[in-house]
């Protein structure tokens, strides 16, 4: 029995030495690997015959910061020419890990699809085909019109790219498919620039 | 006289018994669909009072021999309780078996002298001659163990049984194999006034008088559990399978469970340690038709032959389940799996004890897929849908979004006796948490944890209690908690809480008198805390280093005014520092499509917690009431700023930690009655009122009134007529009509449930075999809790079919 009397001064004299040797890691800087600061629309304007006619302009949207601290994101306005027709390819990045989204987005092609939503299609005074590689609806590949006779020359359009979405779901080939929601996933852009026609 | 103030004059006893039959029926029998706890509570109010007072003045002067003997028996050498002992007054051969917390009651005694027999296997017997006259005797017994060294004979446990003068409540037994199969928080929705705080049907946080996460205090085996206890949804880490006693105490316990017990603390007590050469083996099975569940736990303990007073026990569970069923469809990924396992071993000798234990506990959550919402159109979208888009048939595959949580808790506990009266406990707890959760992601990001957490946390207490023979026991000491929290690196994503280093230290005393049918404690505490945190946002390192420092007290008292009648009350201060998550938030919180912004420069909520109860029992009828009154200085709450924050990705509501006073107050309500020996009725409900006494308006996620009422049934043989029950239940919810100035969406409607239980006991030679059947939601009634934050997206779980087979050998 003697030899346990001590023991408990034993156990409280190893116990405060653990105790000591449990410190936090120093924090790292984390890179944000998912934010997208940068959309950019790409037009190229198209002939009867789809051939391209001059060269590309751009439009982009913009969030230095991305999404977890604050600023609100500038938008350019786009300009457009009533009676053309024009390739759009959208390009979307990460310029804070300096990566180019628009590839991860192509791979997970049947993840991810852009609508295009706004006055510019309820008016119709923009239609919008999807026109991807391998004919698939995703919508980083477009081909879009515009009226000759549009009735106003100031509208906009909003893009919205939904992620992990049934593409299967109906009236999700459309590309103005309003109704996005339903078909499920979550929305990972949501931007409306506005558009000048001339 | 009182009763005929109250009571219509009965002339006889059956009269009586009629009128509160009636009475009973009136009140909670007589429903029709569209009823709420709220009005029948309202129309009850003054029947209610009259149904208790009723009871009590009638009995208390219907008999001559009204005296009652009230004790507790604890052990001579460390005033631990005894339980299972047996009170035997050898005149009349009436007498008792003192419960868990070695209490016991005798009741119905005429005045006289009584010679009373205590026993208690392997102590000595003791003979005691009393003299009862007056209204109630209150007497402690101290039971010495026998010295001889017989061959089996069994050398008691050591357990600490809580004491405590404010309300307290056990499920074990019978009400804990009911709910097998259960998470914690589930299984306490069991107690009155206890209700869930939860994410879907997979996640539950207990809610005690309207409290939760870092407000309350869980102690797994004695060991607080730190886990990342403040995010809504994050359940307890700890397998229900593990206790043979869960103890939910409802007052403010800071003085003896040290900061953030102010709302309430939940012990999970697993059974002692055999002493002796004994072995038992326990085996739970069940399965559910709803998510189409199985789980499975086995135990086994047993003692040593060769070493007296060594033991040891082995348990793991294991549970899976796939998507949960609403009424109309599946709930896409609601998936989950968990794997437990505790061993415990432990040696008792006549002075010392020395116990360890391990527990691991691990977890794998899937998170509806619509809850994960891209920005608020999403949210307000699928909010105005009612349930959610995705509808997939079944399956037990768990992707993202999900959570991942491992836990392991060691603890090391000795204590030694210096003498009969003091008794010296060291215990040291020592904890790692590691916390995954994964969002749906693109690319490589997708296998990567979003947020990925580790907790280590150390506890280590000292403390001496004292038990002497003029009636004082008590106990003071210090402890330690000291926690290192770290953000793994490589989330892809700004940390939402910094790594810290966190030391409480905290000094306590506290005090028990106990005479005739008076008890009384008080306690006091200091505590004094440290909090250094950093943590990169961005390029920009943000430190800060924090202190707080807070004493609290305590006073309490319990009051035996009749025989079968004991008031209560205790209060109570309690503090709680503010949490890493509330002082330095900042981000998006997916499922709210919320940016949540923390305050560095917030206090200490201090509250101030009056709880009083009241507990009649005589023969038939047991009605439990417990009232409370909890005032809250700068409570930390999110409020809605009515600011959106706008993005590329689309708008978001922006919340911001606040404080402010809140006044909380409610009432726990209990009863049951037996109608004969065949026929049993309960009923139990809560109400819970919270204000914001700064703003003048209601907090969110406050539990609405609620009830449960149920009948059952026993038709087993005559001997033992509870082998074989029937139980039908009803529980009823009200609609919260209190909301606060900002939800989401308003609160939904009420909705009752029906469940109907059945349970077999079967004798197979010297085993137990237990067979029971739930149907829980019979009806498979649509309906939302309010306390679910999923209400958002989706109806609640639909029926679901249990059967539990318990098998004991």
């Amino acid at each position: 029995m003697k030899n346990y009397t001590k023991l408990p001064l034993y156990l409280f004299a190893a116990l405060t030495l653990g105790f000591v040797s449990c410190e936090s890691e120093d924090p790292e800087k984390e890179n944000e690997g998912e934010v997208i600061t940068d959309v950019i629309l790409n037009f190229q304007e198209l002939d009867g015959s789809n051939n391209p006619v001059g060269s590309t302009f751009s439009f982009k949207a913009s969030d230095s910061q991305g999404i977890e601290i604050g600023g609100s994101p500038t938008i350019e306005t786009i300009n457009l020419i009533k009676g053309k027709k024009y390739s759009m390819t959208i390009q979307v990045l990460n310029t804070i890990e300096g990566e180019d989204i628009t590839k991860e987005i192509l791979e997970e092609a049947d993840e991810h699809q852009f609508f295009f939503l706004g006055s510019a299609f309820t008016n119709n005074i923009l239609s919008i085909v999807y026109a991807d590689d391998n004919g698939i609806n995703l919508g980083v590949k477009t081909r879009l019109t515009v009226s000759s006779s549009p009735g106003t020359n100031n509208t906009s359009m909003r893009v919205v790219l939904r992620h992990d979405l049934d593409k299967n779901f109906p009236g999700a080939t459309n590309p103005n498919f309003a109704n996005f929601i339903q078909a499920g996933g979550e929305t990972d852009l949501d931007i409306t620039f506005p558009i000048v026609l001339n | 006289m009182f009763s005929f103030f109250l009571i219509p004059a009965f002339t006889s006893k059956n009269d009586h018994l009629t009128f509160y039959a009636t009475l009973f029926q009136k009140l909670w029998l007589n429903r029709l669909a569209h009823f709420t706890f709220a009005t029948v509570l309202h129309k009850a109010k003054p029947y209610f009072l009259f149904l208790v007072f009723g009871f009590i003045v009638h009995w208390t002067q219907a008999q001559q021999c009204n005296l009652t003997l009230r004790g507790k028996i604890i052990h001579l050498e460390n005033g631990e309780p005894i339980e299972a002992a047996s009170i035997l007054i050898m005149e009349n051969r009436s007498g008792a078996v003192s419960d868990p917390n070695g209490n016991f009651v005798i009741r119905d005694l005429c005045p006289g002298t009584y010679t009373i027999k205590v026993q208690y296997l392997g102590h000595k017997e003791i003979l005691q001659t009393l003299q009862l006259t007056g209204n109630t005797l209150n007497q402690t017994f101290r039971m010495e163990e026998e010295s001889l060294d017989l061959g089996g004979v069994e050398v008691h446990g050591h357990r600490d049984a809580v004491q405590t003068t404010t309300a307290v409540t056990s499920l074990y037994g019978e009400a804990l194999l009911q709910a097998r199969g259960e998470s914690l928080g589930e299984s306490l929705k069991r107690v009155a006034g206890v209700t869930t705080f939860s994410t879907g049907n997979t996640i539950a946080k207990p809610v005690i008088h309207g409290m939760h996460s870092n407000r309350i205090m869980i102690l797994n085996n004695g060991i607080r559990l730190e886990g990342q206890q403040w995010g809504a949804e994050h359940a307890p880490e700890i397998d229900p399978f593990l206790a043979d006693e869960i103890t939910v105490i409802k007052g403010a316990e800071t003085v003896r469970f040290g900061p953030e017990a102010m709302g309430g603390v939940i012990l999970v007590n697993p059974p002692s340690l055999p002493t002796s050469k004994k072995h038992l083996t326990e085996l739970h099975l069940i399965g559910g038709t709803n998510g189409q569940m199985g789980n499975i736990s086995a135990s086994h303990e047993g003692g040593s032959d060769k070493i007296k007073g060594l033991g040891y026990r082995v348990q793991a569970s294991a549970k899976r389940a796939g998507f949960v069923k609403s009424p109309n469809y599946y709930q896409a990924n609601t998936g989950m799996a968990e794997y437990n396992f505790s061993t415990a071993l432990g040696y008792s000798s006549g002075d010392l004890g020395i116990e360890s234990y391990y527990s691991f506990f691990n977890t794998e959550i899937g998170i509806l897929r619509d809850a994960h919402t891209g920005n608020l159109s999403d949210l307000e979208e699928i909010i105005r849908n009612g349930e959610p888009f995705n509808k997939p048939d079944f399956s037990y595959e768990i992707s993202n979004p999900k959570q991942q949580v491992n836990h392991h808790l060691a603890k090391l506990k000795a204590h030694y006796h210096l003498n009969p009266s003091w008794k010296l406990n060291l215990q040291y707890g020592f904890q790692l948490n590691n916390r995954k959760e994964y969002d749906r992601r693109r690319g490589d990001l997708n296998a990567r944890p979003s947020l990925d957490l580790e907790l280590f946390t150390n506890t280590l207490e000292l403390f001496l209690d004292h038990n002497l023979k003029s009636n004082w026991s008590g106990s003071f000491g210090f402890n330690l908690i000291q926690q290192a929290n770290s953000n793994i690196p490589g989330t892809g994503v700004t940390p939402l809480i910094p790594n810290y280093n966190m030391l409480n230290g905290g000094v306590y005393w506290m005090e028990k008198y106990l005479k005739g049918p008076l008890e009384l404690e008080a306690g006091v505490r200091y505590d004094y805390r440290k909090v250094d945190a950093a943590r990169f946002v961005g390029n920009e390192l943000q430190e800060a280093s924090l202190d707080y420092q807070n004493f609290s007290a305590f006073i309490g008292g319990l009051y035996q005014l009749s025989p079968y009648f004991s008031f209560s009350s205790n209060l109570g201060s309690a503090w709680r520092p503010p949490n890493v998550n509330e002082l330095f938030s900042q981000g998006l919180h997916h499922g709210a499509a919320a940016v949540e912004i923390g305050d560095a420069n917030l206090l200490s909520e201090k509250s101030l917690k009056w709880v009083n109860g009241l507990e009649f029992e005589k023969d038939k009828v047991l009605i439990e009431f417990t009232g409370y009154l909890n005032q809250i200085q700068n409570y930390i709450y999110l409020n809605p700023t009515g600011e959106t924050y706008v993005s590329l990705r689309g708008t978001f509501n922006v919340y911001e930690y606040l404080q402010a006073n809140a006044l909380f107050y409610g009432v726990d309500l209990s009863g049951s009655y037996a109608f004969s020996e065949r026929i049993n009725a309960y009923a139990k409900g809560s109400i819970i009122r919270a204000r914001n006494t700064d703003m003048d308006n209601y907090f969110p996620f406050i539990p609405s009134d609620r009830m449960d009422w149920g009948l059952s049934y026993s038709f087993g043989k005559k001997d033992n007529p509870n082998s074989h029950q029937f139980t039908f239940s009803n529980q009823l919810v009200a609609r919260q009509k209190r909301e606060p100035d900002f939800d989401l969406a308003p609160a939904p409607p009420s909705y009752a449930l029906i469940n109907l239980a059945y349970q077999k006991k079967i004798q197979l030679a010297k085993n137990q075999l237990n067979v029971g059947v739930q149907v829980n939601n019979l009806l498979n009634t649509e309906y939302k809790e309010y306390m679910n934050r999923f209400r958002y997206f989706t109806d609640d779980m639909g029926r679901n079919i249990l059967i539990k087979l318990n098998y004991q050998f």
